[in-house]
């Protein structure tokens, strides 16, 4: 490639890349009813503030965002130190076989979503799951824990062995052994699961639109698709509104926690 | 490679656990509490894994089985397949759903590592990647709204088209098929490519410094330099963003559902889309298992013939 050639290409991307950012930023900014049925290039008002309390309060997304981020942390924390507990007991605990647990356990990271769907609400619907905190909460544990216990586990075979005996000859239990000892040196390793889990829980659409349907329990991706569909009673600067608000966790995760960000997908490249 | 197999032991030799170490040694095995002492450590995992993962699959696989409308269900064996076979629907989304694999494929990949490697020590070079890699930190379903508001019929991609002058490339890109199918690739391969180039820097930094000074001084440079030397060095990189891309875009949902809902007619349906429709829209619940079993197969196949012709021996066991 040419300098110069190069030069252009890279340009183009950038601009191709930046402008519908810049038209979502720019057109969050209209009035809802201000809106003049085309996109806006220029930005000309600042409603942003109204646009979003608009997209927070009335459209709900206000309370389905508490939502996720409840089922996002919670769920995150969960699924890691579960699956730290099952990484410990494959790695360093004497269980019988553990190459089947651990491929038991794996196995969950690699079907498709879809092939859990109509049992899970069959399952909820009959234990009154369905529709509840609770019942999303369990399947958002339960489908973070395959691939965090493979990050885990992973990390916690190259911690030396001498380490784990030296600890066991001085007489602590196993749970001493893993919380003062495993859980401290695998930190990095477990923020990194814990952000990847984060991520992908805030992100999840399809569990959110099958297991629950009223806004108290609907995780934020849900609500901002029912807002979308509603596109023409609320207008594209409110829905634009709620993809911004939707995404300031995620980036914000991304921006701060780069590395540990980064570690987490391109672990999941393996 | 590093990067990408954080924690996987670098030694080739076998790795000695201290559990492995106990199982020889009877004073300590003692002192780890015999074998069923560590099952309360995987219970938690198991549970939940084994409810509401391991048994919902093979829940799905037996309900294939079966003409169930969610109220009532008669067994019918390889039915549901064969009926499959015949259905326009099916044969729709599946070409639709082999469009989305093989442009998630050429797209994203291909744009993903000529900007890695065009945008790599040059100046500003981190802006470029920066705006690229954003899309990707924000998610799939505000990325669809985005890009709905770019192509509606009065939407921005019309707009610019015809400020260009360009008035016969118009479309009303999400209500006509294949248009819709292609609009949203091209949408997904805006959000997607990021990671791509994210992936290829990492490959990219990872190429010794020593083989492209020898390349460069037995007189290669620019084009040749690329095809010979650092795509080579990419390989690895490459077989990692080829398999994840074959995987999820079998996988795209959230894209297409926000987008179309899988219409007009269901012409930009994939399987995932199928599958979701059937079973929870229309109460074809067995048939909707089957679609879901066979979307399963030609991920996990797929995945699996992949990996196994492309992984390099070091990283197959």
């Amino acid at each position: 490639m040419g300098r110069s050639a190069r030069t252009v290409f890279v340009v183009g991307c950038a601009l191709l890349w930046l402008i519908p950012l810049y038209l979502l930023v720019v057109n969050a900014l209209i009035p809802a009813d201000a809106y003049p049925g085309e996109p806006s290039w220029l930005p000309e008002h600042f409603a942003l503030w109204d646009n979003l309390r608009t997209a927070w309060d009335e459209a709900a997304i206000g309370s389905s965002f508490v939502n996720s981020l409840i089922y996002a942390v919670v769920c995150g924390a969960a699924g890691v130190v579960v699956a730290a507990m099952a990484a410990f007991a494959v790695v360093v605990l004497p269980v019988p076989r553990p190459a089947a647990w651990f491929w038991l356990i794996y196995s969950g990271t690699v079907f498709p979503l879809q092939i859990f769907l109509a049992p899970l609400f069959g399952l909820y619907a009959d234990t009154n799951l369905y529709d509840s905190r609770l019942g999303l909460m369990l399947i958002y544990a339960a489908w973070a824990v395959p691939f965090a216990f493979f990050l885990i586990r992973n990390q916690m075979t190259t911690m030396p062995p001498e380490v784990t005996e030296a600890a066991l000859l001085d007489g602590a239990s196993f749970r001493r052994l893993f919380w003062q000892i495993h859980v401290p040196l695998l930190l990095p390793g477990l923020g990194a699961a814990f952000i990847f889990q984060f991520t992908a829980v805030w992100n999840d659409l399809l569990f959110g639109i099958t297991l629950s349907r009223s806004p108290e329990v609907q995780p934020v991706m849900a609500a901002l698709t029912t807002l979308n569909t509603a596109y023409g009673s609320s207008g594209p600067p409110v829905i634009l509104a709620g993809a911004l608000i939707v995404s300031v966790p995620t980036l914000l995760v991304f921006l701060v926690f780069r590395g540990l960000f980064l570690r987490g997908i391109t672990t999941n490249a393996s | 490679m590093s990067a990408f197999t954080t924690g996987r032991p670098r030694r080739r030799i076998p790795v000695r656990t201290p559990a492995g170490g106990a199982r020889h040694n009877g004073r300590q095995s003692r002192k780890m509490g015999g074998p069923l002492a560590a099952f309360p450590w995987l219970l938690p995992a198991l549970a939940l894994v084994g409810v509401l993962l391991v048994y919902p699959f093979f829940r799905s696989v037996y309900g294939s089985l079966f003409e169930d409308n969610g109220f009532s269900r008669s067994f019918v064996g390889l039915d549901n397949y064969s009926r499959l076979a015949e259905d326009p629907i099916f044969s729709r989304s599946l070409l639709n759903t082999l469009m989305w694999v093989a442009g998630t494929l050429l797209l994203p990949v291909l744009l993903g590592l000529l900007i890695a490697v065009a945008t790599y020590r040059m100046r500003f070079g981190g802006v470029a990647q920066l705006l690229v890699v954003l899309p990707y930190a924000i998610s799939g379903a505000a990325t669809a709204v985005l890009w709905n508001f770019m192509l509606t019929t009065d939407g921005a991609v019309n707009q610019m088209l015809r400020a260009f002058g360009l008035d016969g490339l118009t479309h009303s890109w999400l209500l006509e098929w294949p248009h819709n199918t292609l609009a949203m690739i091209v949408a997904s391969t805006w959000q997607g490519t990021g990671l791509n180039v994210v992936l290829f820097v990492i490959g990219l930094r990872a190429i010794p410094r020593e083989t492209v000074e020898a390349a460069s001084l037995d007189g290669a440079s620019g084009w040749r330099m690329f095809l010979y030397v650092t795509l080579p060095q990419l390989r690895a990189v490459t077989v990692v963003v080829v398999g994840m891309a074959i995987v999820n875009s079998l996988k795209a949902f959230d894209m297409i559902w926000i987008l179309t809902k899988g219409g007009p007619s269901r012409s930009s349906e994939t399987l995932a889309l199928t599958m979701y429709r059937e079973t929870f829209r229309l109460f074809h619940v067995g048939y909707g298992s089957a679609i879901a079993v066979v979307l399963t197969v030609i991920v996990v196949a797929s995945a699996w013939l992949y990996l196994r012709r492309q992984m390099p021996d070091s990283a197959r066991n």
